[in-house]
């Protein structure tokens, strides 16, 4: 594994930015060390083909929440340590949950960002992601309930003679290794399992519906 | 734990088989070791509506930390009416998602981001209606402040999601 100063190095070979003396150093390393240079050309392929199949520019849509969840993974995960000098845009390549974050935009649907300057002691909704584009989600804080309140217009209405089941849960009990989750009532019966599908969608098998 | 799940699966299984054994028997725990959580949380679907004699008859009650909750949601949303139609206690577990499931047609998955700078929790929450995601979040939860999601239209009312962080004893 390469030390961060010859990582660095790759990149600004990769980008040009070296001078003649620096770049003949760094033809000098690559002679000598073919794994080195096997990355390099490989970095030079990948590089080639998305300059080929992306434009040269691509806005960002929901900028502002792209920006933000980076922020939210740069804190949550580990801290990833970036070279004092202008970074290239072959660093972001190196990250892969920016990728993904980056993917995720990209896709679309309907994205806000909430900025609320809250008491200390008020739950806040940082973000909303809503995947149906029909559905509108606001945020907002009511100081009269003290609560904060999500509101999604547009929601396709419940049927009403559809019957809502509800359950009394008082523990769960989880097993990751087959990815289920059992809800138990208050008389130590099983309500509910908890699966997900192939798709990683939730299915949920209910036992004793009632309401 | 695997025996537990198979267990349940089965009995829900043969519960749906044989509608004349609508309760399942208790079943034992078998879990060893209990998960790492990061606090407890407290949700409950509420049908809100201004007829009174569209009510479920649901007889659900709020515990009594959060019984003042119907009060509370009276002073967002427009109705007079808040039936608790289902509620779960649940622990937020430190490495898994946990689901939030008071009734089988509205439930919340949350996973835990740790705990939030002076208190409270981080929570990724999503809100689901059957196999259909309805909105994604992130969120600090703080004790003694709910989150209300206004749902779906249901009848002459609207199904209301409650999401309150239980206080640390």
């Amino acid at each position: 594994m390469k030390t961060p100063s010859e990582d660095h190095d790759l990149i600004r070979f990769l980008d040009g930015e070296m001078s003649d003396a620096e770049r003949a150093r760094f033809e000098a390393r690559m002679a000598a060390d073919p794994m080195l240079k096997s990355e390099v050309i490989i970095m030079q392929r990948m590089s080639a083909d998305l300059r080929t199949h992306l434009p040269a520019e691509m806005p960002v849509p929901y900028a502002d929440f792209f920006n933000s969840q980076i922020q939210v993974r740069i804190t949550q995960e580990e801290p990833v340590t970036l070279p004092a000098t202008r970074s290239s845009w072959l660093d972001w390549l190196r990250i892969p949950t920016l990728i993904t974050a980056a993917a995720a935009v990209a896709i679309g649907g309907f994205m806000i960002l909430q900025k609320q300057n809250q008491p200390a002691n008020n739950s806040v909704v940082h973000s909303i992601y809503v995947p149906n584009p029909a559905v509108q989600a606001r945020s907002f804080h009511s100081d009269e309930a003290q609560a904060t309140v999500l509101i999604l217009d547009g929601v396709e209405a419940m049927p009403a003679d559809r019957k809502i089941v509800g359950f009394h849960i008082e523990r769960t009990e989880s097993d990751q290794e087959v990815a289920t989750t059992t809800l138990f009532g208050e008389s130590g019966q099983i309500l509910a399992v908890v699966a997900k599908d192939a798709r990683n969608q939730p299915r949920l098998l209910s036992a004793n519906p009632r309401g | 734990m695997k025996l537990t799940s198979t267990l349940a699966l089965w009995i829900l299984t043969l519960g749906c088989v044989k509608a004349q054994q609508p309760v399942a028997p208790p079943v034992e725990s078998l879990l060893a070791v209990k998960p790492a959580t990061d606090g407890k949380v407290w949700g409950a679907l509420v049908y809100a509506t201004n007829d009174i004699k569209g009510l479920t008859g649901s007889t659900e009650v709020a515990p009594t930390d959060f019984a003042d909750i119907p009060g509370r949601l009276g002073k967002v949303f427009p109705f007079q009416r808040f039936e608790i139609l289902g509620q779960h206690l649940q622990d937020v577990f430190r490495e898994y998602e946990s689901w939030v499931v008071p009734t089988k047609d509205l439930f919340l998955k949350v996973d835990s981001k740790g705990p939030a700078d002076g208190g409270g929790m981080n929570l990724h929450l999503q809100f689901w209606r059957d196999q259909q995601v309805l909105v994604k979040t992130d969120a600090v939860l703080k004790e003694g402040s709910p989150l209300f999601i206004g749902g779906p239209k249901w009848r002459e009312g609207q199904l209301l999601f409650v999401l309150v962080l239980q206080k640390s004893r």
